[in-house]
């Protein structure tokens, strides 16, 4: 049993997109330093759990505390505050297109610090260098997580961050998220379908289906699981 | 030599580091060569990449002036933190040189070549399928001519009768009053006539078509370049240029001369208002005037110019929208080039009839 305080909790959460609820009754803890991987089939509500845990959402009801904040009823000043210890990696990367990928990772050093230009000018060659751009992980989703990581977030969400990527990339991606989180010691929420990311980085399993959360424990557990629907997810 | 020591706080990290460097810097600045300053970590549990980076920084900075500082106490946690973040870490890219003037001389005379290469090649395909589709009507979208001829005719009918209407009344005044000392006011009618007729209508018409269904057609098919609408239709061996371009060419052919004859009507009208109202000119007499100077040749004139605008408009529209860069931001440039372009050469086709068909 873990002992360990959540350093996010949701607790009986409906949310859904037009009063129609994708989320049915969602309770969910997850811990320090621990990558937790969202998944289920397409539909089954993963993105939106993500986007109510960003608070970018707002559920119909129930209760989410992030970093000992209630997201649900926070106001925009602490929402903005509290953002500071969080990443989020989009899916497909939603950088500024008119600004260069430098220009991206400087924009929450410029708006969140007091710092000097040319310390912000370092720290975000230094977040590119650990993301090793200009090397072999040149790609989108690199470039967004130099971004996400400009403020060394506490915890870290990634929306599909494997997507369409080929098997050396995403692995390679895998490999990034996990010496991130040996060096920042951040926490990881990752959404994903990607069976061989799951395998690679996940510590902890939520399994999500039509919008019931139908298992939440280790991977070692889910793998031996004899839920039918958990047990062809990772069959097939 | 003088020794001096900062003691850091437990903390040093996005939030505290502004303070501490200063106070660093600034102890930095009042020392001499070869004096030391001693960084004590003793009580730092916890530092981030923004610490790490302004301390190294500020170390490297004292260095170069001759002044030397050293770390102290500094934790096993805290090392391993520091070491993740050292500026030894942070790769320099390679430095691109710069392209000599020629270079970049030559590389846009190319593209523009490119350009004008690629947009007289698909005007010699719209023309060519413009003709062919006509006697073989699979080639285009099903019910596609009536939906355009609707878009681009019907609904821009509001704003185009507005607009003229307003500009003839506005000419109109502007005229008479100068013409009005000499007596001579009755003459707007003839020059609100002919203006009307062989320059503002379809010149007025052709500006706000391009503005309206022209940025409209780009970013259509923009947006279906970008979606791989058009590699799809290509990868079922159906052209798009029969397919979609040549049904908005046939819709904008229909409606434009219709659309610039009420424009011009309306434009007439709004001068007749004004030669009412304010120069006392009957509409009976007004309507003489304009009739007494208006001939077949502005007619043709009007239609000629019409048909002109009309394929400058479909041909930049479906250029911009097929050569559309990659992702939202991409449709949005092609739109605004495709707008500002298709006026500039409305002006310009504008100009040259003008010479042709007067001088």
């Amino acid at each position: 049993m873990h002992m360990a305080k959540p350093i996010i909790t949701a607790k009986n959460l409906f949310a859904g997109y037009n009063e129609e609820n994708i989320l049915d009754d969602v309770s969910i803890d997850i811990f320090e330093n621990e990558i937790t991987v969202i998944l289920g089939v397409s539909g089954c509500g993963k993105t939106t759990l993500l986007k109510n845990l960003i608070g970018l959402m707002k559920p119909s009801s129930g209760s989410i505390e992030v970093l000992d904040h209630d997201i649900v009823y926070i106001d925009e000043g602490e929402y903005n505050q509290l953002m500071r210890r969080i990443g989020v990696l989009f899916q497909g990367g939603a950088l500024l297109n008119s600004i260069p990928i430098s220009h991206n990772v400087a924009i929450p050093l410029e708006q969140h610090t007091d710092l000097p230009d040319y310390i912000i000018d370092e720290i975000v060659r230094l977040k590119l260098s650990l993301v090793g751009l200009g090397h072999a992980y040149d790609y989108l989703p690199a470039q967004a997580l130099a971004r996400a990581i400009a403020l060394d977030p506490a915890v870290l969400f990634a929306d599909e961050p494997t997507a369409g990527l080929d098997p050396v990339t995403a692995s390679s991606l895998d490999n990034l998220l996990l010496s991130l989180r040996e060096q920042l010691g951040m926490t990881l929420i990752i959404v994903t379908h990607e069976l061989s990311s799951i395998r690679r980085v996940a510590d902890k399993i939520i399994y999500l289906d039509k919008g019931k959360v139908l298992f939440s424990g280790k991977l070692d557990e889910a793998l031996e699981s004899d839920i039918p629907e958990l047990q062809k997810f990772f069959t097939v | 030599m003088n020794d001096r020591t900062i003691q850091l706080p437990d903390k040093v990290n996005i939030d505290t580091i502004p303070g501490i460097y200063d106070r660093i810097k600034g102890m930095v600045r009042r020392s001499s060569d070869s004096e030391r300053i001693t960084i004590d970590f003793g009580e730092v549990n916890h530092i981030d990449s923004a610490g790490v980076v302004a301390l190294e920084k500020v170390q490297r900075d004292a260095g170069d002036k001759g002044v030397e500082i050293i770390f102290e106490n500094i934790s096993p946690m805290v090392e391993k933190t520091m070491q993740s973040f050292s500026s030894k870490l942070i790769e320099s890219p390679p430095k691109k040189s710069r392209p000599h003037i020629l270079e970049y001389l030559g590389e846009y005379t190319y593209k523009y070549w490119v350009t004008f290469r690629d947009f007289i090649l698909l005007l010699a395909n719209i023309s060519y399928f413009g003709f062919v589709s006509f006697f073989h009507p699979k080639l285009r979208r099903k019910g596609e001519v009536i939906r355009q001829s609707n878009f681009i005719g019907v609904t821009a009918l509001p704003i185009i009768v507005l607009v003229n209407f307003l500009i003839g009344l506005v000419l109109a005044l502007q005229v008479g009053i100068q013409m009005r000392p000499f007596g001579a006011e009755i003459f707007v009618a003839q020059l609100i006539g002919f203006a009307m007729i062989a320059e503002l209508g379809p010149l007025l018409t052709a500006i706000m078509l391009a503005g309206r269904s022209g940025s409209s057609i780009a970013a259509e098919i923009g947006a279906m370049n970008v979606s791989e609408e058009i590699d799809a239709l290509r990868s079922m061996g159906i052209d798009p240029v029969p397919y979609l371009i040549v049904p908005k060419l046939y819709a904008i052919l229909i409606t434009m001369p219709l659309l610039v004859a009420i424009a011009t009507f309306f434009g007439i009208f709004g001068g007749a208002v004004i030669g009412y109202s304010v120069f006392q000119i009957e509409f009976t007499v007004f309507y003489n005037e304009v009739v007494f100077i208006l001939r077949y040749y502005e007619i043709m004139t009007a239609l000629v110019k019409s048909i002109v605008f009309a394929t400058i408009i479909i041909v930049v529209a479906s250029y911009y929208g097929l050569h559309v860069e990659e992702g939202a931001e991409g449709v949005g440039r092609a739109t605004t080039r495709s707008v500002v372009v298709a006026i500039f050469l409305v002006i310009v086709a504008d100009s040259l009839l003008g010479l042709l068909f007067y001088l």
